[in-house]
């Protein structure tokens, strides 16, 4: 593992891609968050901007907008790992010099996992710094009240990447892998699921399509609201965590099985 | 001891057979061409013993099994273009492929110096020229110091310049008794590099062997006279002619040894026939090329 995982820091450290997408991502994490700061009032039912940095909600806000910033960031990040090694010829090389497909497949599979790791990393230390100076008095149980939020970042994180890594081997063009995603998590899943439901809210069971399912492991915590939406339509406006956690872990592994498929069976 | 064993390769795509049924031994120490125009179904048939093209038929055995499934770590190749990292500069590159080949000590600077990149060895990919990439290839191929090394076309689009420099590389790199097997459709570039060829054409096995056996050691004379029958009769019964054959209205004589044209002359003379033309040749890998290229299959 630890051979594969140095052989991808070889080729990526020096990714102007990749050294951006990091920089971006470890300044706007905190940075979007804080800027709440300037808000002084929110509509109602928040009313107040202090909900976003104080203990135990901080986790659940800090993993809104770590949700968005994984979603560009690190899906793209994915795609153009994979996509760039298929126009530099370099997957076919590493092929020939040595590398068996199962490895060339892990070492990115490593990646993903190894960059959702430290992406969550920095998410639970930012909540915690931010969480920490803002919240007035601290109460442990409430500071890890809500930290459940910490795994399904990491999954969330590691679902992206693994939705960007299937279009990656899919498509190996990096253009049109990165407009498939983003059209994709943007609107395509939502006119399929009106293609199959012919309607756009209607049953529980359309918030299982993959992309959804991965949004609700981190949703906006308006639950006040979402509570109202099951009294007036009868069914939740977001899948419970659970549910969330195992369609996303389901789709993920179903994503990279295919994926590996891919690289198995193609011509080089 | 042998290095490659191919047996029945085939390789369709679509209704094209790229290579078809092919059937090679490489043992080691031999440079070993294949020699085959352009879509012979060289490239196919390389990339299908690297592991990057799925045969549809076929094995193929390197190192007679020694190695299992690592064998490619042994083996330095340069398929078709040079794949390298743009944003990566030579030592990068190279470490990368001493990294995947899981080579101790790489001697990544000795190997920039063979090729004559020392000097840029810290510049980008993206910014060398087509030779200096090519250069850096056959560098890269030699990382880790491997058994066997594959050049598929390694002067292709080179400059005359580019194109001594590499067949001198070549040269080195085979005067250090290595396996070479290399793949191109330039008969010269064969002829003075390879001990065996092997020619291919629609991915079929034309004629393999020793360069010295399919290129025949026949002196061929050239001859013409008003009446061809005449003049193929004339020399029907003599010993050192193996075959006398009729190319757009010449005879041609293949000769089993050398005889001066003299000799010839006067032997026509006294059987009545006045050449008109008389040219002594030496048959070279070229017109072989072409007469095996050229039949029907």
């Amino acid at each position: 593992m630890l051979y594969l995982l140095k052989l991808e820091w070889k080729k990526l450290n020096k990714l102007a891609a990749f050294r951006i997408f990091i920089a971006f991502y470890l300044a706007l994490l905190p940075t979007i968050l804080l800027l709440g700061k300037r808000i002084p009032e929110l509509p109602p039912p928040l009313m107040t901007n202090e909900v976003l940095f104080i203990f135990p909600t901080v986790w659940e806000w800090l993993a809104y907008v770590g949700s968005w910033l994984c979603f560009f960031f690190f899906g793209f990040l994915s795609i153009i790992s994979i996509t760039t090694e298929y126009s530099y010829r370099t997957m076919r090389q590493n092929i020939i010099t040595g590398l068996s497909r199962k490895q060339y497949f892990l070492g990115k599979l490593y990646v993903i996992l190894g960059v959702s790791v430290l992406a969550t990393a920095y998410y639970a230390l930012c909540a915690l710094l931010i969480g920490y100076f803002n919240t007035p008095a601290i109460y442990w149980h409430k500071v890890v009240q809500n930290a459940s939020c910490i795994p399904r970042y990491l999954l969330m994180c590691f679902g992206y990447m693994s939705f960007g890594a299937l279009l990656g081997f899919w498509v190996k063009r990096t253009g049109i892998a990165l407009f498939l995603y983003l059209s994709y998590v943007m609107f395509l899943e939502a006119i399929l699921r009106w293609g199959v439901h012919l309607q756009l809210w209607k049953h529980h069971s359309m918030h299982f399509y993959p992309m959804n399912a991965i949004e609700d492991l981190t949703p906006l915590p308006f639950t006040q609201m979402a509570d109202e939406f099951i009294s007036n339509y009868g069914f939740s406006l977001f899948l419970s965590p659970a549910e969330a956690v195992i369609a996303t872990l389901v789709y993920s592994v179903l994503f990279l099985l295919l994926a590996f498929r891919l690289v198995k069976r193609a011509d080089l | 001891m042998s290095i490659l064993s191919i047996q029945g390769l085939t390789k369709r795509y679509g209704r094209i057979t790229a290579v078809d049924g092919l059937s090679l031994e490489v043992e080691q120490g031999m440079s070993f061409g294949i020699l085959g125009p352009n879509g012979s179904g060289k490239t196919t048939a390389l990339g299908a013993v690297l592991g990057i093209v799925h045969p549809d038929a076929g094995q193929y055995q390197w190192f007679g099994g020694r190695y299992g499934q690592d064998h490619r770590r042994h083996i330095g190749a340069l398929l078709e273009t040079p794949n390298f990292y743009p944003y990566l500069n030579a030592v990068e590159n190279l470490e990368i492929v001493a990294h995947i080949r899981r080579a101790q000590s790489p001697k990544i600077g000795e190997l920039l110096e063979m090729v004559n990149l020392h000097h840029r060895r810290k510049s980008p990919f993206r910014t060398y020229s087509l030779g200096m990439k090519q250069r850096l290839a056959i560098a890269a191929a030699m990382v880790g110091g491997p058994e066997v090394l594959i050049f598929d076309e390694p002067t292709n689009g080179l400059d005359p310049q580019g194109i001594a420099e590499v067949r001198q590389t070549l040269k080195d790199i085979a005067g250090m008794g290595k396996t070479i097997i290399m793949a191109s459709h330039i008969l010269d570039e064969v002829e003075k590099a390879c001990s065996h060829v092997a020619i291919i054409k629609n991915g079929k096995l034309l004629a393999t062997g020793t360069v010295g056996a399919i290129i025949s050691d026949d002196v061929v004379v050239e001859t013409g006279a008003e009446n061809l029958a005449a003049l193929r009769e004339a020399f029907s019964a003599f010993p050192p002619v193996r075959r006398a054959e009729e190319q757009n209205g010449r005879l041609l004589l293949y000769l089993s040894e050398e005889v001066p044209p003299s000799t010839i002359n006067r032997l026509a003379f006294e059987k009545g026939v006045v050449l008109s033309h008389l040219r002594v040749v030496k048959k070279s890998l070229e017109s072989e090329f072409l007469a095996i290229t050229s039949r029907e299959i």
